[in-house]
């Protein structure tokens, strides 16, 4: 063991306090470049999140998504984004120290015995806008989200995690990559070739998240870049050039045929007409028209009965559910206009959810390597 | 510190926690509230937020008004004991290998070291000229360098390698990356692992917070000010901004971004431009006198640093790398005696590490047990007696 008689330079030996100061247990997750386990800070007891990223492995030394993700927790301290509490490094691997999530959206969504109250749907909503809208205050883009990534605390706190595609965009005019963004809850603007944006890319994705906390399903589930778009505009209807000006001369596009506009009400029976207009304002097809989250959080909707649920007693995330679930009820009508509307005629291989009883694969997560060489400019 | 509260770089477009949905949902505190909520109830509702979310300013939550804002004295001190700590080290390394053998050796004091890093700052422009890269890589690179030695000495890394693993990671951190292959091929006598051996330890030195708040940005701030004051012409300040922008360039060779906020640089850069227009800047903005100061002080900081005898001291900067040959650390010096009984040193001490790994295991039944603090491997700087480049602190011979 190292200790203070061994000479060492006055950076290792803060390194390896910060290192001690730590417990690591048992493995809980693994990402696309690290590995995920729980431990102990142990003057408090307090469990923590070990992220340890292998670096060695990378010709390149330092891995972009771990740059991002610790340049930008390291600045970004709010109660709706997860909390980066140390970093140390262990031989040749990077070591994320952050607080420890029971779970995710994604579980929560997937988890067919819980049943959402509106006002639950509410405060999930409030909370990924409120910390979305301090990284876009401090002009930062998370580039990344989807229910997985919403990661939720024990208390019900909800928690934006995931900053390996952060990228900031303080400068404005700035070229950006338009491979960012899980395909599904990627806006129509960057499936074009779009590469200026700012923080509308990120709202596009709240609102495949609220609709999918409406739904229990993913809602724009495109199996391909340019299914993506036809999936789109099937559930939404293709855009005129009054609603979103000039779409038609960005470098991408493709012409995937004409479809009606279908209310989104048809859709989304069970929404108040302010979820509804608030729905609409996430998925408008004009980035600069989009809501942005601010805005948002002082939509009527949020000022509606029922109001939010207080985190604390929200449904909790079941970690393993044994449960066996529930018959599919009145869901059943609603789903087949669902596929009707966001499916089109059902093709050969299908994945397409049925509020849960099909197990939908999802796309895969972006990592640094699609994202990069379009950003070094 | 005496910095201005206000915002920095970034214009404030919120200054305030946005009195929103969570407000509302602090009011009611219960599941499916009936109650209907009027506007106006949510204005005198406590909201539901701790002192740190966001309510202060971007620029106090920021890593660098944190951890690496200073006052004069406390950097002068930082420097020195950094310095000191090394020379004791160094002393006991040479004594260990012959007792007497530190006698006589002419160590770098701290100013010394800070003008051959200074040296280095200096040499990072060329550098993002021939990479293309924007002024955010040059500012940032330049703030990693100066970072980096506030807690190493330049007896231990010598600068040459360490500013080019600093530039490399801010292309990074900027979002600019380049491969590491690319890049050392473009500079001439230098190896991927001049750079790679070096990353980490310069990443873990900046304490792995990346995040630089550059002044150049807060001069465009100040500049869209200035535009909108009552009466100023478009030619006329359009040579102040590029003036301001130069006097920045010329900031980020002194210590002022340790002891000032950004915008108090940007504005100092104004000020030297134009004095009057900065002061109608300043009245607009209704700054007092007092904190008008810390600005002039920038002012005359950038002008010391134009003055003849400022910038780098070559004569200076001549003599200390002639002498560094002499005093450098034997332990980081691959081959040395020193060095292989460092690198015998800790290959014990892992060895006994993985000992009590595999024993804990064993008892433990589980592989998943791991125990930290392993010490990491950090290769050497190959020290070149001449880099290459113009990266020279001037060769004597
Ligand atoms: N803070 C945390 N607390 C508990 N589990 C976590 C935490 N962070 C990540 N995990 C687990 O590890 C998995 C991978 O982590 P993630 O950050 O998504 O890695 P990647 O960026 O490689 O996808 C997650 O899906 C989750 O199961
Ligand atoms: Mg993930």
């Amino acid at each position: 063991m190292l200790t203070e008689d061994t000479p060492m330079d006055s950076v290792e030996k803060e390194n390896l306090r910060r290192a001690q100061k730590y417990t690591k247990d048992a493995k809980v997750g693994e990402g696309a470049y690290a590995v995920v386990y729980k431990g102990r800070e142990i003057a408090t007891g307090r469990q923590v999140a070990i992220k340890k990223i292998k670096v060695g492995q990378f010709k390149d030394g330092l891995d972009m998504s771990a740059v991002r993700e610790v340049k930008y927790l390291q600045e970004l301290h709010h109660p709706n984004v997860i909390e980066l509490l140390d970093v140390f490094s262990s031989k040749t691997n990077l070591n994320l120290v952050l607080e420890f999530l029971d779970g995710d959206l994604e579980m929560m969504i997937n988890d067919k015995t819980q049943k959402f109250q509106a006002a639950d749907m509410k405060s999930w909503m409030v909370m990924t806008l409120r910390g979305l809208e301090f990284c876009h205050r401090n002009h930062i883009l998370h580039r990344d989200l989807k229910p997985n990534n919403l990661l939720l605390a024990s208390d019900g706190q909800l928690k934006l995690a995931d900053f390996g595609l952060a990228r900031d965009f303080a400068d404005p005019g700035l070229k950006m990559t338009c491979q960012v963004i899980t395909r599904w809850y990627r806006p129509p603007e960057l499936l074009f070739g779009c590469r200026y944006y700012s923080g509308g890319g990120d709202m596009w994705s709240v609102g495949c998240i609220f609709a999918e906390l409406m739904l229990r399903t993913p809602y724009l589930p495109g199996e391909s870049d340019v299914d993506q778009i036809k999936t789109i505009f099937r559930a939404l209807g293709t855009p005129t050039e009054e609603e979103w000006p000039g779409y038609t001369s960005l470098p991408d596009y493709v012409s995937v045929g004409h479809f009606p506009k279908t209310p989104l009400r048809d859709l989304f029976t069970a929404a108040s007409s302010e979820a509804i207009n608030l729905l609409a304002k996430f998925l408008a097809y004009d980035p600069m028209r989009r809501i942005s989250a601010r805005e948002a959080l002082n939509h009527a909707y949020f000022f509606q009965a029922p109001n939010a649920t207080h985190h604390s007693r929200l449904p909790k995330c079941k970690i393993v559910s044994t449960e066996p679930e529930e018959p599919p009820t009145h869901d059943n009508a609603k789903m087949d206009l669902m596929k009707s509307l966001t499916a089109g005629p059902s093709s050969g291989r299908k994945r397409k959810s049925s509020i849960g009883h099909e197990v939908v694969s999802r796309p895969p997560a972006l990592r640094h390597m699609d994202v990069d060489k379009h950003e070094s400019l | 510190m005496n910095h201005i509260k206000q915002e920095d770089i970034k214009p404030a477009l919120v200054q305030e926690e946005p009195k929103d949905a969570l407000s509302l949902s602090a009011a009611t505190l219960t599941t499916n509230g009936k109650k209907e909520v009027k506007k106006e109830d949510v204005d005198v509702v406590k909201p539901l937020v701790r002192e740190s979310d966001g309510r202060k300013s971007l620029w106090q939550g920021s890593s660098q008004y944190r951890h690496w804002m200073f006052s004069q004295e406390m950097l002068l001190k930082q420097r020195t004991h950094t310095n000191e700590t090394a020379v004791t080290a160094i002393k006991r390394a040479y004594e260990a290998e012959e007792t007497g053998s530190s006698n006589g050796i002419e160590f770098i004091n701290a100013q010394e070291e800070y003008a051959l890093v200074k040296l280095y700052v200096d040499k990072i422009s060329a550098l993002c000229d021939h990479f293309r890269w924007t002024e955010e890589v040059e500012a940032t690179a330049m703030t990693y360098l100066k970072r980096f030695y506030l807690k190493n000495t330049v007896m231990d890394w010598h600068p040459k390698n360490v500013m080019l693993t600093a530039l490399f990671l801010a292309a990074k951190t900027t979002n600019q990356p380049i491969s590491l292959d690319a890049y050392t091929s473009a500079i001439p006598k230098t190896s991927p692992s001049d750079v790679l051996d070096l990353e980490f330890l310069v990443a873990q030195s900046l304490s792995f917070e990346f995040a630089v708040w550059p002044a150049f940005r807060a001069v465009w701030g100040i500049w869209l000010d200035l535009q909108s004051l009552p009466d100023t012409r478009p030619e006329a300040i359009k040579d102040i901004l590029n003036a301001a922008r130069e006097h920045v360039r010329t900031a980020r060779l002194t210590d002022a971004e340790f002891l000032y906020p950004p915008s108090q640089i940007a504005a100092g850069a104004f000020w030297l431009a134009s004095e009057t227009l900065t002061e109608q800047w300043a009245k607009a903005k209704g700054l007092t006198a007092s904190e008008l100061e810390p600005i002039k002080e920038v002012a005359r900081m950038i002008e010391r640093e134009n003055e003849p005898g400022g910038r780098i001291n070559i004569e200076l900067v001549r003599d200390v790398d002639r002498r560094l040959r002499l005093c450098k650390n034997p332990e980081k010096i691959p081959g040395t005696n020193a060095y292989k009984r460092k690198q015998a040193a800790a290959e014990a001490a892992a060895n006994e590490k993985r000992a009590k790994k595999l024993a804990a295991e064993q008892q433990a039944g589980s592989m998943d047990v791991d125990v930290f603090g392993e010490k990491i491997f950090i290769g050497d700087v190959k020290q070149e007696a001449k880099p290459d480049l113009g990266f020279s602190s001037g060769d004597e011979d």
